[in-house]
C-alpha cells in the first residue's frame, strides 16, 4: 500500500471506531450533565450490550451471515431488544447502586460505580469464561471499492463501514432532536442545569434521571451489538478499556455536551488508529490516557463545554 | 482520634506478644502460614499508605498500585544482575535500595499529584487511574524500545525495564545470622518491622498539625485555604508520603518474590487496596488493618474453604452443579459486591466514626431554636490572653490604616460585580459594609481574602499589597474571615476546628510531626491550651470533643469566629455573622465584637443585614449597590443618606422617609 492509502484506510477505520466510541460517549456525558456522576460502569453496559445481542441472536437460531429479508427484519428487531435491554440494565444499576446516594459525600456514587463495574465484568467472565468469544459474523461483508464501483484498489471498505455509520448516525441525530426538540429532552435540560429549580417547576426529576440512564444504556447496548457485528469478536474485560477510551471522548468533546460526546468520540477513534498505525498499537492506550489527563488538567471543559466557575 | 492510647493498655500488650509468637507457634505446629501472612501484610501496609491518600486528605486515588510497582522495581532494577546494576551484591544493598525506593515512589506522587491539585474530586480519581493505567503500560513497553523512523533506527532493543519477562533474580536482604534464603520467618519480623514503624509515624502524623490540615482539605478545601492551610503543598504531601509507604511495600514484595513482572501492579490491585480501606473505614488506622486482614483472609483462605466445602456438600448429595463450583473464580466479583455493599449501607466502614448524623438531628426546627439556651454573655476576662499580645500577623506596626482598598474592580464576564470601590478601615475600627443582595458585598468579600483575583485596583494591609496572594498567604498577613452560609469543618471535632484555625501560626515540619522534638510537644500544648482558651471564650467550653456538624446553629456561627480568631488576625472579616440568629443570640454578638475591638484592638469589616447591628457597632459604613460605592459615612448620616433609601426601597420613599 501507498503511504496515502495506508491514512486513508486508518482514517476510515478511525471513523468507525470513533462512532461506536461516540455512541459510548453519549451515555457518560448524559449522566455526568444530570447527575454528576461519572458512571464507571457504563463501558462494562457497552459489553453486555455484545453479549447480549449475541445471545439474542443465538435465541433466534441465527449463525450465519443475514440474507435478505433476514437483514431488514430480524436486523432492526434485535437492535431493540438489545438497546431495551441494557437500557433497563442501566436504570437498574442507577435505582440500586447510585440513587441511596444521591445526598451522600460525593466520591460514595463513584466507588460504588466501580464496584459495580467489577461486578458486571466478572459476572461476564463466569457466564462466557475468559477466552475471546467469538461473534457470528452476521452483517454481509462486501468490499466496496472493488465489487461495487470495480476500482481496483488496496483500500478495503465495506459494507460493514457503511454499517457502523447507518446505525449511529441516526441514533445520534434522533438523540439530539429528542433532547432538543420535545417535552422530555427540554425536562432532562432543565435538570442537567439546576435540580432544586426544575424540581419546583413541575419536572418530575427522579423519572427524568430514570430516561437519561435508560437512554445511555440504550445507545451502549447499540454500540455494543455495532462492535460485535463489526469486529466479530468479544471480551468480558472489553468493556473497561473501550470505557475508558470513551470517557476520554466524553471530557474531550466537553462533558455534559451531546456534540461534544460525537465530536470527541470521532476523534479519539481517528487518534487511536493512527497511532495504532505509526506509533505503535501497545502505546496507544497510553497515548489515550496521556490525552485523558492533559484535557482534564488544561481544559476541563473540554473542545465544546463551557467553562464553569467555581462557586466560593 | 479513636486509636489514641497506643501500647499503654493490657490488649495491645497482648497484641504484640501475639504476633511476636505467632510464626514460632505456627513452625510448632507445623501449620505453614508464616508465608501467606507476610504477603497478607505487604498489603496492609498498601492499605495504610493509602488511607492518608483517600482516608485522611479525601482525594480518591484509583492508581495506587502504580506507587506499588514503582517501589518493586526499583528494589528490582538497582539490586539485580539483570541490568548490570553497580549497587547489586553488596551486604547493605537492599537496606540502602529501599529507601531509594521510598524516595523514587515519594517523588512520583509529588509528581502525578502535581497535575491534579486544579482538578475536582472526581476528576482527580480519574486521572489518577490513568496514571495507574500508564505505568505498567510503560514499563512493560520500555523493555524493548525500538525507534524506526522511514527504516533509520536510532534506537534498537533497548531494554530498560526487564518488559514483559520481569525482573529476575532480585537481591535478598543480607545480616549476618540471619536466614532470609530458605526462611519465612525473617521475612516476617522484617515486614513486621516496617509496619510498626509505619504505623508509629502515620498516626504521629494524623495527630500533628499536617493530619489536621489533611482532614481540613478533605471537609473544605475552599474553607480551609481561608483559614491558613495551604491546599497545594497539604495534598502533595499527601500523594507523596501515601506513596512513600508503596516504595517499602514494593521493595520488600520484590525482594521477597524474587521476581516481578508488570501483571502484579494493574487495576484490580489498587481497587483491592481501596476495598480494604473503604471496608475498614477511610482514616481509622485499625480499621484499615482490620479490613486489610479481613480482605486477605477472605481471599486467600475463604473463598477456597468455601469452595471445598461446597464441593463436598455436592458430592454427598450428588448434585453435580455444586461439586463443580469454583469459587475463587467469584473473587473479583466479590471485590466489586463488597464496595457496593460498604457504601450503601455503612459508608464509614467497620472501624469509622458514623459519618451521617441520626435522622432525628437533620431538621431542627425554627421554634427549637428559640429554645435553645442563650449563650453566655462574653466577658472581657475571658478573652485569651495570647490574644491581647500583638498578633504575630503584625511583626511591623506602622502608621498606615489596616485595611486601604482603592478602584477595586472585578466583572463576571459582562456584569461589573464589583466597580471602583474604595474602602479604608483604621486600625480598631469597625466598618459595616451593606447593600441590597446582590450588590457585590460577598464578592468584595472574597476579593480581599484572595479566592478572587481583581481585575483592577490595589488592596493594602498595613501598607502591604495583599494583590496575588493566595488566600492561606493572606491569612497569613493576618486576615481572618467567616462565611455567610458556615463553612466549618463537620467531620472534625470542635477543638481540631479551632486548632486548624492555629495551623498558620504553627511551625511543625513532617519529621517534627513524626519525631516530637520538645519544640514541637511545647508548640502542640500551647496550641491546644489556646484553642481551649478560645473555646471557652466564646462560650464553647466543654464542647471541644464533639463534631462541628454537631452543634446547634448559633454555636457553630461562633465556632467559625473562633477559628477564625485562632489566626491571630489584625482584621477580621464576618459575612453576615448573625443571619439565622434569634435576638438573643444576636446581641451576644454584637457585644463580642464590640468586646475585640475595645479589649485587643481588633479591626472588624462586618456585612450585615441586620440594620440595629450594623448601626451599634460600626463607626463608619460603606454602602453598594450594583457593585459601586454609593454611600460612606458614619452610621447616622447613613440613615438618612436618600441614595441609600433609595437603593432598599426604591424611588419615591426617600422624601417620606426623610421628611418623617
Amino acid at each position: 500500500m501507498l503511504w496515502h492509502e495506508v491514512l486513508i484506510q486508518q482514517t476510515v477505520n478511525g471513523l468507525t471506531r470513533g462512532a461506536v466510541f461516540a455512541l459510548i460517549a453519549l451515555g457518560y456525558t448524559m449522566v455526568y450533565g444530570i447527575i454528576g456522576l461519572i458512571n464507571f460502569a457504563h463501558g462494562d453496559v457497552f459489553m453486555l450490550g455484545l453479549f447480549i445481542s449475541l445471545a439474542y441472536f443465538a435465541l433466534l437460531g441465527l449463525t450465519t451471515t443475514l440474507q435478505g429479508w433476514h437483514l431488514v427484519t430480524v436486523l432492526p428487531l434485535v437492535f431493540v431488544a438489545t438497546m431495551l435491554t441494557t437500557g433497563v440494565i442501566n436504570v437498574t444499576i442507577d435505582r440500586v447502586a447510585y440513587r441511596p446516594l444521591r445526598n451522600a459525600f460525593r466520591l460514595a456514587p463513584l466507588i460504588t460505580a466501580i464496584g459495580v463495574s467489577f461486578m458486571l465484568e466478572n459476572l461476564t467472565l463466569i457466564w462466557r469464561g475468559p477466552a475471546p468469544i467469538a461473534y457470528p459474523d452476521l452483517f454481509p461483508s462486501v468490499d466496496i471499492l472493488r465489487d461495487w464501483f470495480g476500482i481496483d484498489s488496496l483500500l478495503f471498505i465495506t459494507t460493514k463501514d457503511v454499517l457502523v455509520l447507518g446505525a449511529t448516525i441516526p441514533l445520534m441525530v434522533g438523540l439530539q432532536y429528542f433532547v432538543t426538540r420535545t417535552r422530555w429532552g427540554k425536562a432532562m435540560r432543565a435538570t442537567a442545569q439546576d435540580k432544586e429549580t426544575a424540581l419546583a417547576m413541575g419536572i418530575d426529576v427522579e423519572r427524568t434521571i430514570i430516561l437519561t440512564f435508560f437512554i445511555g444504556g440504550a445507545l451502549a447496548g447499540a454500540a455494543g451489538l455495532i462492535q460485535g457485528l463489526y469486529y466479530n469478536i468479544g471480551m468480558w474485560w472489553m468493556g473497561y478499556q473501550a470505557g475508558l477510551r470513551a470517557f476520554t471522548a466524553a471530557v474531550l468533546g466537553g462533558i455534559g455536551s451531546m456534540p461534544g460526546a460525537a465530536l470527541g468520540g470521532l476523534l479519539i477513534g481517528f487518534l487511536s488508529a493512527w497511532s495504532d498505525q505509526y506509533i505503535s498499537a501497545r502505546w496507544t492506550n497510553a497515548l489515550v490516557f496521556a490525552i485523558l489527563i492533559l484535557v482534564l488538567v488544561f481544559r476541563p471543559q473540554g473542545l465544546l463545554g463551557e467553562r464553569v466557575p467555581d462557586k466560593a | 482520634m479513636t486509636d489514641r492510647g497506643g501500647l499503654r493498655s493490657l490488649p495491645a500488650a497482648l497484641l504484640v506478644t501475639a504476633l511476636l509468637a505467632y510464626p514460632f507457634v505456627d513452625r510448632a505446629l507445623q501449620a505453614q502460614t508464616v508465608h501467606a501472612v507476610t504477603d497478607a501484610m505487604i498489603y496492609v501496609l498498601l492499605a495504610l499508605g493509602l488511607n492518608i491518600v483517600v482516608g485522611y486528605a479525601g482525594l480518591l486515588d484509583l492508581g495506587y498500585a502504580a506507587f506499588f510497582a514503582i517501589g518493586a522495581y526499583t528494589m528490582g532494577l538497582l539490586n539485580s544482575p539483570v541490568l548490570g546494576s553497580p549497587l547489586y551484591g553488596h551486604a547493605w544493598s537492599f537496606w540502602v535500595i529501599i529507601w531509594i525506593a521510598a524516595l523514587v515512589s515519594a517523588g512520583l506522587g509529588v509528581v502525578i499529584g502535581a497535575p491534579t491539585l486544579r482538578v475536582r474530586g472526581d476528576y482527580l480519581a480519574i486521572i489518577t487511574l490513568a496514571f495507574g493505567e500508564i505505568i505498567p503500560v510503560a514499563i512493560r513497553n520500555l523493555g524493548d524500545i525500538t525507534i524506526d523512523i522511514g527504516g533509520w533506527r536510532p534506537v534498537e532493543r533497548l531494554n530498560l525495564t526487564g518488559g514483559e519477562n520481569g525482573v529476575n533474580p532480585v537481591g535478598r536482604p543480607q545480616l549476618p545470622g540471619v536466614n532470609f534464603d530458605t526462611d519465612f520467618i525473617p521475612w516476617y519480623f522484617l515486614i513486621l518491622a516496617i509496619g510498626a514503624g509505619s504505623l508509629w509515624a502515620m498516626s504521629r502524623m494524623r495527630d500533628s498539625r499536617l493530619g489536621r490540615a489533611w482532614m481540613a482539605i478533605r471537609e473544605d478545601e475552599t474553607a480551609a485555604d481561608c483559614t491558613g492551610v495551604n491546599p497545594v503543598k497539604t495534598k502533595l504531601l499527601a500523594f507523596g508520603l501515601g506513596a512513600s509507604f508503596a516504595g517499602f511495600a514494593g521493595s520488600f514484595y520484590a525482594a521477597k518474590l524474587q521476581a516481578i513482572t508488570p501483571g502484579a501492579f494493574e487495576f484490580n490491585v489498587s481497587i483491592m487496596l481501596l476495598c480494604m480501606v473503604v471496608l475498614g473505614g477511610m482514616g481509622s488506622l485499625r480499621g484499615v488493618i482490620l479490613g486489610g486482614m479481613l480482605i486477605t483472609l477472605f481471599d486467600r483462605i475463604l473463598l477456597a474453604q468455601m469452595t471445598s466445602l461446597i464441593r463436598s456438600v455436592g458430592r454427598s448429595v450428588g448434585i453435580p452443579a455444586l461439586i463443580s463450583v469454583d469459587l475463587t473464580l467469584w473473587r473479583w466479583f466479590f471485590f466489586g459486591l463488597g464496595l457496593v455493599v460498604i457504601m450503601l449501607i455503612r459508608p464509614e466502614g467497620l472501624a469509622g466514626r458514623r459519618l451521617r448524623p441520626p435522622a432525628a438531628d437533620v431538621d431542627e426546627g425554627e421554634e427549637d431554636l428559640a429554645l435553645v439556651a442563650a449563650p453566655p454573655r462574653p466577658r472581657a476576662e475571658a478573652i485569651p490572653r495570647w490574644l491581647r499580645q500583638p498578633p504575630a500577623s503584625a511583626a511591623v506596626v506602622n502608621s498606615h490604616p489596616i485595611l486601604e482598598v482603592r478602584g477595586l474592580t472585578r466583572r463576571f464576564g459582562g456584569l461589573l460585580a464589583v466597580s471602583e470601590v474604595d474602602l479604608v478601615i483604621p486600625p480598631r475600627g469597625i466598618v459595616g459594609l451593606i447593600g441590597p443582595n446582590g450588590a457585590g458585598k460577598t464578592t468584595f468579600f472574597n476579593l480581599v481574602t484572595g479566592l478572587l483575583r481583581p481585575d483592577r485596583g490595589e488592596i493594602r494591609l498595613g501598607g502591604e499589597s495583599l494583590i496575588g496572594l493566595r488566600p492561606h498567604a493572606i491569612v497569613g498577613r493576618g486576615v481572618a474571615r467567616t462565611f455567610q452560609s458556615i463553612r466549618l469543618f463537620q467531620n472534625m471535632t470542635v477543638l481540631d476546628n479551632v486548632r486548624v484555625g492555629g495551623h498558620c501560626r504553627l511551625h511543625a515540619s513532617v519529621a517534627g510531626a513524626v519525631l516530637r522534638p520538645p519544640a514541637v510537644v511545647a508548640e502542640e500544648s500551647r496550641a491546644r491550651e489556646r484553642a481551649l482558651e478560645m473555646l471557652a471564650f466564646v462560650g464553647l467550653d466543654g464542647r471541644g470533643e464533639e463534631l462541628a456538624k454537631n452543634l446547634a446553629y448559633g454555636d457553630q456561627r461562633r465556632l467559625e469566629i473562633a477559628r477564625a480568631l485562632a489566626s491571630e488576625p489584625r482584621l477580621l472579616l464576618l459575612d453576615e455573622p448573625t443571619a439565622g440568629m434569634n435576638p438573643r443570640e444576636t446581641d451576644t454578638l454584637t457585644e463580642l465584637i464590640g468586646l475585640l475591638r475595645e479589649e485587643i484592638g481588633l479591626a472588624v469589616l462586618l456585612i450585615e443585614h441586620h440594620m440595629e447591628v450594623v448601626m451599634a457597632t460600626s463607626d463608619r459604613i460603606t454602602v453598594l449597590d450594583y457593585g459601586t460605592r454609593i454611600a460612606e459615612g458614619p452610621p447616622a448620616e447613613i440613615r438618612r443618606n436618600p441614595k441609600v433609601i433609595e437603593a432598599y426601597l426604591g424611588k419615591g420613599y426617600e422624601e417620606e422617609l426623610v421628611s418623617g
